[in-house]
C-alpha cells in the first residue's frame, strides 16, 4: 500500500539525514519535466509542489559528493522547508519508472565537516527508485479503483461482476436492490441463491431457465434475455469479461421498460389511423397475416367484414366536412364496440372499414355482422347541434385458413366481402349480405 | 538567457531610470493596478511589470493547479523572471499576496532584492492564539462557498467591499480583472492565499522591508501591519489614515508621498 511505501522512504530520509547530518533530506519523485510530483522529507514537512527544471540540480554530475548549494537554483519552497539557504547540497539520483529524474536531495545549512557516511548515501539509490516506484504504483493502483468503483455505481444498470477465479464476486447499487442483497464484495456461490430467485420470480422464467439451462457449464457464453418482473422489464446481458470466461463474468441488468413502452406506442401511432384511431389498412394487412397463418394450424374458419357508410358524401355535404369527420370516428367506435376484442378491425380508407373475425362455428359471422349493422344504426349521431341518422352496409366472405395459403386467402375474401357489400348496397343499404359458402366449409 | 517566463506572464518594462523596480500586483488584479503609481515609477525607475500567474488575459495558460498551490509557486516565477532579465538589486513593490510572495523569494535569494515595499501583506489570514488575522475558518468557508456558488454574484458584493471607498472606477476595473479570472483559478488562488501561513518566514527576511496599508482594510486588519512590522528586522511600517484594501488605486497620492519618504535616496 501507498502507505507503507511512503512510510519507507521516510524513513530512508531519516537514515540518511543521520548517516549524512544533512538538516534536511527529501526523497522526490520527478519526472522527465523536472516537476517534483511527489515528495517526502526528514524531518516531516508538507510538500508543495515545485519544479527542479531549471534548478541546475538535474543536469549536474553528481558522483556522491556535496556541491556549494549557491551553484543552484532552489525552489523558494525548499528553502522554506529548510528555514533558510543551504550551503551545500547533494542529490543522488534514483531514476524510478515513470519519473525518470527522481531522487534523493540532501541539503545543509552550514558547510558541514563532512560526516564520514555521506559517502554511502548513493547505495540508498535502488532502494529509493524501487520504493518510488512502488509508491507510484500503489498510487495509480487507488486511483483506477477508484475510478472503477465510480463508473460501477454510477452507470444505471444493475452490474454483477464475478471474478475470473468464480470465487469472489461484486454488486453494485443497482443490482443489490433487484437481488435483495447488500451492495459491495460478496462470494460468488452466495449469489447464486438471489439470482436464481430474481429468475424465477419472472413472469417468464419457464423461458429463462430453458435458455440459461443450455449453457450451464459453457463459460464463455455471453447472452442478452428479457427479464419480464410484472411491469417492469430488465434485459439482462451477460458475457464474460473482455471476451474470456478466464477473466470472469459480468450480468448486467439494464431496465428497458420505457424503452419498451416508447416502441410499442411508436408502432401504435405508425399503424393507426389519425382520425378514427383505430388501425390503418397496412396495420390490418400485417395483422391479418399473422391471423390467418395462426388458424392455419387447425385449418379454422376466417371471415371478412367489409363496412360502409351509407350516403356518406350526401353527410359530407350537408353538414360538411368536420361533421363527417366526427361521423366516422362514432362509427369507427360503434364498430370497435360491437366486436369481440380479439377481433381486427380497422380503416380501409375513405368511409370503408373492414374486419377480420376468427370464428368457431360459421354461423357466428353473419350473427357479428349483424350486430355491427345494428349498433351504428341504432341511435342517430350529435354532432354539434345536429342529429345524423346514419348507416352501413356490410358485406361478408367467409373461408378456410390453409397452410401456406394466408395471402390468396386473403384477397379472395376481400373481393368476395366486396361483392356482398355491393350487394347490400344495392338492396337498399342498412343490409348484411353474406357471400355464399364454399361447399367445403358448410359441415362446419 | 530566454526571457520565457517574462513573456509568459505578459510581462512589460518601461522607465527612464536605471535602478529596476518590480510592481507585482495582488489577488484579483492584474498589473494595470499599477497604472496610476507607473508614472511616479517610470521617472525614477526601470519598472518591471507582469501578470501573476492565473491573471491578467492569459492567466488560464500561466496557471498551474499545483504549482501555485502554494505561494513558493508564485516566488519561483518571479525568481525565474528576475533572473532570465539579469535583474538584482531591485527595488521590490507586492501587492496583498504579492507582499508575502516578494518575501518568499527574498528569503531565498537576498541578493536579487535591495528593498522590498509591500502593501496591504498579510503572512496568515486565520486569527490564532497571539495572532489577529482577521478572519475565522467558517468566514472562510463562507467565502469559499459564496465563490463557488456564483462567481459573478460574489464578484458584485466583494469587489466595492474590497475597495473599501466609494471610488466606482476603481470597483468596476477591479470587478473586471475579477471577471477576467477563470471561476475555478480564482476560487483555487483564493484558497492558496486565505489559507496561507507564512509566519516563519518574516523573521529570515534581510532585505530592508517598507510596509504600506490603510487604518481600514477588510482583509488585513492593521494588527497584521504591525505584527509584520515586529516580525521583519528594521522593517517601516506607514498607515494610511484611509479605508481599503488598494491603496495604490484609490489613495495613490498618500502611497507616493510614503514612497518618496521611504525611497529616497534609492531611484536615480
Amino acid at each position: 500500500m501507498t502507505t507503507s511505501d511512503s512510510d519507507a522512504l521516510a524513513a530512508l530520509c531519516q537514515f540518511a539525514r543521520l548517516a549524512s547530518h544533512a538538516d534536511l533530506v527529501m526523497a522526490v519523485e520527478v519526472d522527465a519535466g523536472g516537476r517534483a510530483t511527489w515528495a517526502v522529507s526528514a524531518p516531516a514537512l508538507p510538500s508543495p509542489s515545485f519544479n527542479l527544471a531549471r534548478s541546475g540540480i538535474l543536469e549536474a554530475r553528481w558522483t556522491g559528493e556535496a556541491m556549494d548549494a549557491a551553484d543552484f537554483r532552489l525552489p523558494t519552497a525548499i528553502i522554506h522547508a529548510l528555514e533558510g539557504r543551504p550551503a551545500r547540497l547533494l542529490y543522488v539520483p534514483a531514476p524510478s519508472h515513470g519519473a525518470p529524474l527522481s531522487g534523493l536531495l540532501l541539503l545543509w545549512r552550514s558547510p558541514p565537516a563532512p560526516a564520514a557516511l555521506t559517502a554511502q548515501v548513493p547505495l540508498l539509490a535502488t532502494s529509493v527508485a524501487r520504493l518510488l516506484s512502488a509508491r507510484r504504483e500503489a498510487a495509480r493502483g487507488t486511483i483506477v479503483r477508484n475510478q472503477f468503483l465510480d463508473l460501477f455505481e454510477s452507470v444505471p444498470a444493475g452490474i454483477v461482476l464475478i471474478d475470473g477465479d468464480g470465487v469472489g464476486a461484486a454488486v453494485n447499487e443497482h443490482a443489490a436492490e433487484l437481488l435483495g442483497c447488500k451492495a459491495g464484495d460478496h462470494r460468488a456461490a452466495d449469489l447464486a441463491g438471489p439470482m436464481r430467485a430474481l429468475r424465477q420470480r419472472c413472469d417468464n422464467h419457464a423461458e429463462l431457465e430453458l435458455a440459461y439451462r443450455a449453457q450451464i457449464n459453457n463459460d464463455q457464453f455471453a447472452a442478452k434475455q428479457n427479464w419480464t418482473l410484472g411491469e417492469r422489464t430488465f434485459e439482462v446481458d451477460t458475457h464474460p469479461v473482455r471476451g474470456n470466461g478466464a477473466h470472469g463474468r459480468i450480468w448486467l441488468f439494464t431496465d428497458v421498460t420505457a424503452d419498451l413502452l416508447m416502441a410499442a406506442e411508436l408502432r401504435r401511432l405508425a399503424s393507426s389511423d389519425p382520425l378514427t384511431g383505430v388501425p390503418n389498412r397496412r396495420h390490418f394487412e400485417e395483422c391479418s397475416a399473422q391471423i390467418i397463418a395462426a388458424r392455419e394450424a387447425n385449418g379454422r374458419a376466417v371471415a371478412v367484414l367489409m363496412v360502409d357508410v351509407d350516403h356518406f358524401k350526401k353527410i359530407n355535404d350537408t353538414y360538411g366536412h368536420p361533421a363527417g369527420d366526427e361521423v366516422l370516428k362514432v362509427v369507427a367506435k360503434r364498430c370497435r364496440d360491437a366486436l369481440r376484442e380479439r377481433d381486427l378491425f380497422a380503416r380501409f380508407g375513405g368511409e370503408e372499414f373492414i374486419a377480420l373475425l376468427a370464428a368457431s362455428a360459421v354461423d357466428e359471422i353473419p350473427a357479428a355482422a349483424e350486430r355491427l349493422r345494428s349498433a351504428v344504426a341504432a341511435d342517430p349521431i350529435l354532432v354539434g347541434g345536429d342529429r345524423i341518422s346514419v348507416s352501413v352496409s356490410v358485406g361478408g366472405a367467409i373461408g378456410e385458413a390453409l397452410p401456406g395459403g394466408d395471402q390468396k386467402l386473403l384477397e379472395d375474401l376481400i373481393a368476395r366481402a366486396d361483392e356482398a357489400l355491393y350487394e347490400a348496397k344495392t338492396s337498399g343499404r342498412n343490409q348484411v349480405r353474406m357471400a355464399a359458402l364454399q361447399a367445403n366449409l358448410i359441415d362446419l | 538567457m530566454c526571457v520565457k517566463s517574462f513573456e509568459r506572464f505578459n510581462g512589460r518594462r518601461s522607465g527612464a531610470g536605471k535602478a529596476v523596480a518590480i510592481l507585482s500586483h495582488g489577488f484579483g488584479t492584474d498589473q494595470t493596478a499599477w497604472n496610476a503609481l507607473r508614472p511616479w515609477f517610470e521617472a525614477r525607475f526601470d519598472v518591471i511589470s507582469f501578470d501573476l500567474a492565473g491573471c491578467g488575459p492569459q492567466g488560464a495558460q500561466t496557471y498551474d493547479f499545483e504549482r501555485h498551490g502554494s505561494l513558493f509557486g508564485y516566488a519561483d516565477d518571479l525568481i525565474d523572471i528576475l533572473d532570465e532579465l539579469d535583474v538584482h538589486d531591485c527595488t521590490y513593490i507586492g501587492h496583498s499576496m504579492s507582499g508575502m510572495i516578494g518575501a518568499a523569494a527574498a528569503v531565498a535569494r537576498p541578493e536579487l532584492f535591495e528593498r522590498l515595499v509591500i502593501i496591504g501583506a498579510s503572512p496568515r489570514y486565520l486569527d490564532d492564539d497571539g495572532y489577529t488575522g482577521g478572519f475565522q475558518p467558517q468566514d472562510l468557508e463562507q467565502l469559499f462557498e459564496s465563490m463557488r456558488a456564483n462567481y459573478q454574484a460574489w464578484i458584485a458584493g466583494f469587489a466595492p467591499m474590497v475597495v473599501g471607498v466609494e471610488d466606482s472606477a476603481v470597483v468596476a476595473d477591479f470587478s473586471n480583472t475579477l471577471f477576467q479570472m477563470r471561476p475555478d483559478i480564482a476560487l483555487n488562488t483564493s484558497r492558496t492565499i486565505f489559507t496561507s501561513d507564512l509566519r516563519s518566514l518574516a523573521a529570515r527576511v534581510s532585505t530592508p522591508v517598507h510596509l504600506i496599508q490603510t487604518a481600514h482594510d477588510v482583509a488585513v486588519p492593521v494588527a497584521v501591519g504591525h505584527w509584520l512590522a515586529n516580525a521583519i528586522d528594521g522593517a517601516t511600517l506607514d498607515v494610511i489614515d484611509a479605508s481599503g484594501h488598494l491603496p495604490h488605486m484609490t489613495a495613490p497620492d498618500d502611497v507616493m508621498r510614503i514612497l518618496e519618504q521611504r525611497l529616497a535616496g534609492t531611484a536615480l
